[in-house]
């Protein structure tokens, strides 16, 4: 530890001889390499949204300097022309905290890119390619992304980066999810070493597994793109993690890493309840806000300035808080305030980093932005057999109405039937069409999927519900997970507005189907052999036995019963002599 | 007991139909219900040239050789056939591998003419080029010229060219014959002593690819090369070999900058590779193709465990590395097998074909200057993976320029030919790549004949494996590459088109194919416990009447026709 520490302090001061050449180096060069940022905003229920954005530029060609060269090498072999890889964990609360990050995946894994071939088998094939690889970087199970799991949208997802439109023409658009993935560390560690910095020094250095799979919410992605600008094209990526955290939660963690009841004298009773008395304890809501600091809620702060990102010479680091509360930072960082009350700092060269937000009481009101949707799904019907989806979005607009794409991918052995695709606006206006347009592509037993697109429109202040009815195919023996009790996941539906871009994701569902007995096959055969060999049995003996009459035994089965005395009486001999032996 | 009444007596009709049922349930078992299982559950297995396979993998169905064509060029001497008779003996004699052998030959006076060039191609003519294509390539054109007056026998080899030029002493008188054999042994001992390496290398890989060594290679014959130098270049030889990639008609070459902190950010790799070893790799595509790319990474430290130790130029500051003094870092060598972090440098390559990694490591400020204890390059090889080097860079510099890099690049070209197997003996790049597309031609032949082997000793070993018709073709295809590849051996066409190396290379790629077929990999493990649960609740209650009742039928048979005897 000490050693490390050491070697921290030997970089960070290596870093500083050599503020004086990169600064005059920046001036001469375009876009930088690479930049870093990190935006931090309160929410309400003190939590705190930490948004870290990492953007590294490359060429097309085989020499790299800060692009990673394992993605590019994936993206040259398998052809893609832009990826969109997202990890997330948790649920947006939309209700609590306002309008979803836009950027973030599905529960799970979710996968989507365009990839040049000449026609869909090839685009399949780069596509497999291209999971597989993928599969091998991040160390997750996206190698299971087959085709009863990819989907080729048609309406939801357009291009960010910058494609010519020849180029257009080949390119193929696949998408698959995986949302049973668990997100977790063995995913954040080949995603820093994405970074050229490593973690080791600017803002990525407060990226902590333990952290950042310990919040309320989190996604990571990784986007990948050709971008040009007057002609000039360069391949970037783009990787951010999101993450909200709960303050409370986070402080607790640092006085006891092993969750603990605390005493009741710590407790936080609301005690204005009249039944809130003696040994009850219920929580209080309106506590403050509480004080926090990057090295408390990330457990260390930020060494120093990561050297690739200097050239740009921002801010790499906001807070977006209510302009009332004051905010602490330390020394040698230089502190720019924007019109809108953003608060940005300019990090030290060497020396560590730390915000610090003191207690606020009673607690700022926070502006919420509104989410352009609400959305959530769930699962109706009844039994092992019918099942049904529906979907509630709400708009909370009062003047706009909403277009979107509403985009769902279904397991094969989910089987929608369109005819009982219904849709209910409330307050009902009538003469109001919600659905514009739909796609559907229907399953195909184990080999793909259901996938369901539909352009919708809400008008202000209404709720639109979406509801079909599925049945649940049978699954053969071996298709069942180890697991089978638990139920199948069902990939979270994709909405999308187009006129804005703006992208959130539903939960996704647990879906449990039939589970049979496992022994069952060898059941069925030991009874269905025993069935056959009672009846091969009786036919047999009725063709071959001879029957006579009870009295017309013959003398050899008398010979027989003879033998069997003998041989009785013999045993009983032997155990009447060992008896006396023992005696 | 009481006294019974004994039952009808049996009919013949009755007892014959009982036959009849018995032997018709019988006869539909037989006829019906074995062919049935047989056909449902047998394995496919494609017939294999088993025989064939087990002679190559023995060594036995082909000898390889390698023949050498040295043509001998003596414009000025008279009587070279008699010269070239006395050397064609003394290398004879003094050869202990019969596989490997040289042959001289005068070359005809039209080469003399314009015999300047690398190749023999470059030299003829184009109305000749026809004839020439069916003869055998030459691995190296002797000169014999007279020297200057008064010197001894000498030699002399250009680094680019195959034209050994000898120059004998003026002194020469052919009729003399002390004065020939010594020109002669002077020139038999040149021609070993350029392609001894070479011999001992293929020498190795013929006898550590088979297991039973041909006879040729041990023990070494009677020679006039001493024994005990033999046995350190085994040594040597093996030290060289295990060093060596496997082959792969394509590598992939990655140039990585690993540096300590975030300095210095950008290198002039691709100006670099395009001038220092691009022609190399070019003079390479007739042997193996080539990839490259090229990464830096920032903050990367080599494996933990390894720890360098300072060590101060002035004996009284040791052990201060903080004091601003003069001194170094220094790696043990025992540390350079473990100095790459390969939990943390991200090395791998998704391609399918081997990747040769060349890394420049610049040590973190607090480490500079960093070296390699007792090496004068900074740099060192890891056998089978690719090279590093230690650079220091002066005080900082935030970019490596082509000047910086060229003494990097330099050794890892020659870290390249190593791990490719070209011998390092003789300065003639041309004769080392002709060296190397043999030696690569054997090993293709011995890996080969081994893969067809194992694919042998695993159909025996496991009966219940499937051998899918795609096994049987690429295994037939093997077979006919070997025995192309060995013809084309004997002739002496090792390099180039339909030669020695491209059908060992299509021999290589078409057994790893068959016996990497992934149809058979599945059937391995198919437990014989499972066929026991599915067949025994039914062969059980079925079988078990009608054996009884087959026995009972035997047995009224055998005491019917008993007693017919008898009667």
């Amino acid at each position: 530890m000490k050693l490390l520490r050491r070697l921290i302090a030997v970089v960070l001061v290596a870093s500083s001889l050599l503020s004086a050449t990169t600064a005059t180096d920046s001036t001469a060069k375009g876009p930088t390499d690479y930049d870093e940022h990190l935006s931090l905003k309160t929410l309400p229920g003190n939590a705190v949204l930490a948004s870290f954005s990492f953007v590294t530029n490359g060429t097309f060609d085989n020499h790299h300097s800060v692009f990673p060269r394992s993605l590019a090498q994936i993206l040259e072999h398998s052809h893609a022309r832009e990826l969109h890889l997202k990890f997330s964990l948790g649920r947006w609360d939309s209700e609590l905290w306002g309008t979803p990050i836009g950027k973030a995946g599905g529960t799970g894994v979710e996968l989507w890119a365009w990839v040049e071939a000449d026609d869909d088998a090839g685009a399949d094939k780069q596509w497999r390619t291209l999971t597989n690889a993928l599969s091998g970087l991040f160390c997750a199970s996206l190698n299971f992304i087959d085709g009863t799991r990819t989907i080729r949208p048609v309406m939801s997802f357009a291009p960010e980066g910058h494609h010519s439109e020849k180029e257009m023409e080949r390119l193929h658009l696949l998408h698959g999810s995986l949302p049973r993935e668990p997100v977790c560390t063995e995913n954040l560690t080949p995603f820093l070493k994405l970074l050229p910095c490593k973690g080791r020094a600017g803002i990525s250095s407060l990226l902590d597994g333990h952290k950042l799979f310990d919040a309320q919410w989190q996604s990571m992605s990784v986007v990948i793109k050709p971008v040009c600008d007057n002609g000039r094209c360069r391949l970037q990526v783009e990787q951010t993690v999101d993450m909200v955290l709960d303050i409370e939660r986070s402080l607790q963690r640092r006085d006891s890493p092993v969750p603990k009841p605390l005493p009741v004298e710590r407790l936080n009773c609301d005690t204005s309840k009249f039944y809130g008395t003696g040994d009850s304890c219920f929580p209080q809501t309106n506590l403050g806000d509480l004080p926090w600091s990057l090295s408390e809620i990330f457990g260390r702060p930020i060494k120093g300035v990561c050297p690739l990102a200097r050239p740009s010479r921002e801010a790499h680091v906001c807070a977006i808080v209510p302009a009332e509360r004051s905010i602490f930072v330390s020394q040698n960082s230089v502190e720019i305030k924007y019109p809108d009350g953003t608060r940005c700092f300019v990090l030290p060269d060497t020396a560590d980093f730390d915000v610090i937000l003191p207690q606020q009481s009673p607690a700022l009101p926070l502006r919420l932005e509104l989410p352009p949707l609400y959305a959530s799904r769930s699962f109706t019907g009844h039994g092992q057999e019918r099942g049904g989806v529906q979907a509630v979005l709400r708009n909370p607009s009062l003047t706009e109405t909403v277009d979107f794409v509403y985009l769902e991918s279904l397991p094969w052995f989910m089987k929608p039937y369109l005819h009982t695709l219904r849709t209910t606006l409330s307050p009902a206006s009538p003469g109001f069409e919600p659905i514009q347009d739909l796609f559907y592509r229907p399953v195909l037993d184990r080999a793909r999927g259901a996938h369901l697109e539909a352009a919708l429109r809400i008008p202000p202040n209404s709720t639109l519900t979406l509801s079909y009815d599925f049945d649940k195919s049978v699954l053969r023996y071996t298709e069942y997970p180890p697991d089978a009790n638990r139920g199948f996941d069902v990939a979270a539906a994709v909405i999308t507005i187009p006129k804005t871009g703006f992208a959130i994701r539903t939960t996704s569902l647990l879906l449990s189907l039939p589970t049979p007995d496992f022994s069952m096959p060898y059941n069925v055969i030991i009874l269905s052999s025993t069935v056959i060999a009672l009846a091969f049995g009786s036919v047999f003996n009725l063709l071959v036995r001879r029957f006579v009459g009870a009295d017309e035994v013959s003398p050899r089965t008398q010979r027989l019963e003879e033998f069997k005395e003998r041989l009785l009486a013999a045993i009983l001999r032997r155990t009447r002599g060992e008896k006396k032996k023992m005696e | 007991m009481s006294k019974t009444k004994s039952p009808p007596p049996d009919t013949p009709e009755n007892a014959r139909t009982r036959s009849l049922v018995v032997l018709s349930f019988w006869s539909v078992v037989l006829l019906l219900g074995l062919p049935l299982w047989w056909f449902t559950t047998s394995i496919y297995r494609a017939p294999l040239p088993l025989k064939e396979m087990q002679s190559w993998s023995n060594g036995r169905a082909c000898r390889a050789e390698f023949p050498l064509l040295v043509d001998v060029e003596a414009p000025l001497l008279p009587d070279p056939e008699h010269l070239l008779k006395t050397v064609q003996h003394a290398l004879d004699d003094a050869n202990d591998f019969s596989a490997h052998h040289l042959r001289l030959r005068l070359a005809r006076s039209h080469y003399q003419s314009g015999g300047h060039g690398t190749s023999q191609k470059s030299t003829s003519s184009p109305s000749e080029t026809q004839d020439q294509t069916e003869e055998e390539s030459v691995a190296a054109i002797l000169r014999l010229t007279p020297g200057a007056s008064g010197s001894t026998h000498s030699y002399q080899l250009s680094n680019s060219s195959r034209i050994i030029d000898l120059y004998y002493s003026p002194s020469y008188n052919p009729s003399s014959s002390a004065s020939s054999t010594s020109l002669a042994l002077f020139i038999s001992k040149t021609l070993m002593e350029i392609f001894v390496e070479e011999q001992q290398m293929i020498s190795h890989l013929l006898s550590s690819g088979t297991p039973t060594p041909p006879p040729s290679s041990v023990p070494p014959g009677p020679s006039n090369s001493s024994n005990g130098s033999n046995k350190i270049n085994t040594a040597e030889i093996q030290r060289k070999m295990s060093r060596i990639m496997r082959y792969s008609p394509t590598y992939h070459l990655t140039f990585s900058m690993f540096t300590g902190a975030a300095t210095p950010a950008s290198w002039e790799i691709e100006q670099s590779i395009e001038e220092y070893l691009q022609p190399l790799l070019d003079a390479l595509s007739g042997i193996s193709n080539f990839t490259v790319d090229s990464q830096i990474q920032f903050y990367a430290s080599p494996s933990p465990n390894v720890v360098p130790f300072w060590e101060a130029d002035t004996p009284e500051n040791l052990g201060d590395p903080n004091q601003l003094s003069t001194g170094k870092w220094v790696l043990k060598k025992e540390d350079l097998s473990s100095f790459i972090n390969s939990a943390e440098w991200p090395l791998v390559s998704i391609t399918s074909y081997p990747t040769i990694n060349f890394i420049i490591y610049i040590p973190s400020p607090s480490q500079t200057p960093l070296s390699i204890s007792g090496s004068a390059t900074n740099a060192f090889l890891l056998p089978q993976w690719g090279g590093v080097m230690v650079l220091n860079p002066p005080n900082q510099i935030n970019h490596l320029t082509k000047a910086d890099l060229k003494g990097a690049m330099d050794i890892f070209a020659a870290q390249l030919l190593s791990l490719l197997g070209a011998p390092s003996h003789p300065p003639s790049l041309p004769i080392r790549l002709d060296s190397l597309a043999r030696q690569r031609s054997a090993e293709l032949l011995t890996s080969a004949s081994s893969t067809l082997g194992s694919l042998y000793r695993l159909t025996k070993a496991l009966p219940s494996i499937s051998i899918p018709t795609s096994v049987s073709t690429s295994v037939a295809a093997t077979l006919q590459s070997l025995h192309n590849a060995c013809r084309e051996l004997k002739r002496g066409h090792f390099g180039g088109p339909n030669s020695a190396l491209e059908e060992g290379r299509n021999a290589a790629a078409e057994a790893e194919k068959a016996f990497f077929e992934k149809s058979m990999v599945g059937q391995v493990y198919f437990p014989e416990e499972h066929k026991v649960a599915v067949y025994l609740p039914l062969m059980g209650p079925v079988g078990v009447p009608l054996l009884m009742s087959a026995v009972k039928e035997v047995a009224r048979v055998v005491a019917e026709w008993k007693a017919r005897r008898r009667a």
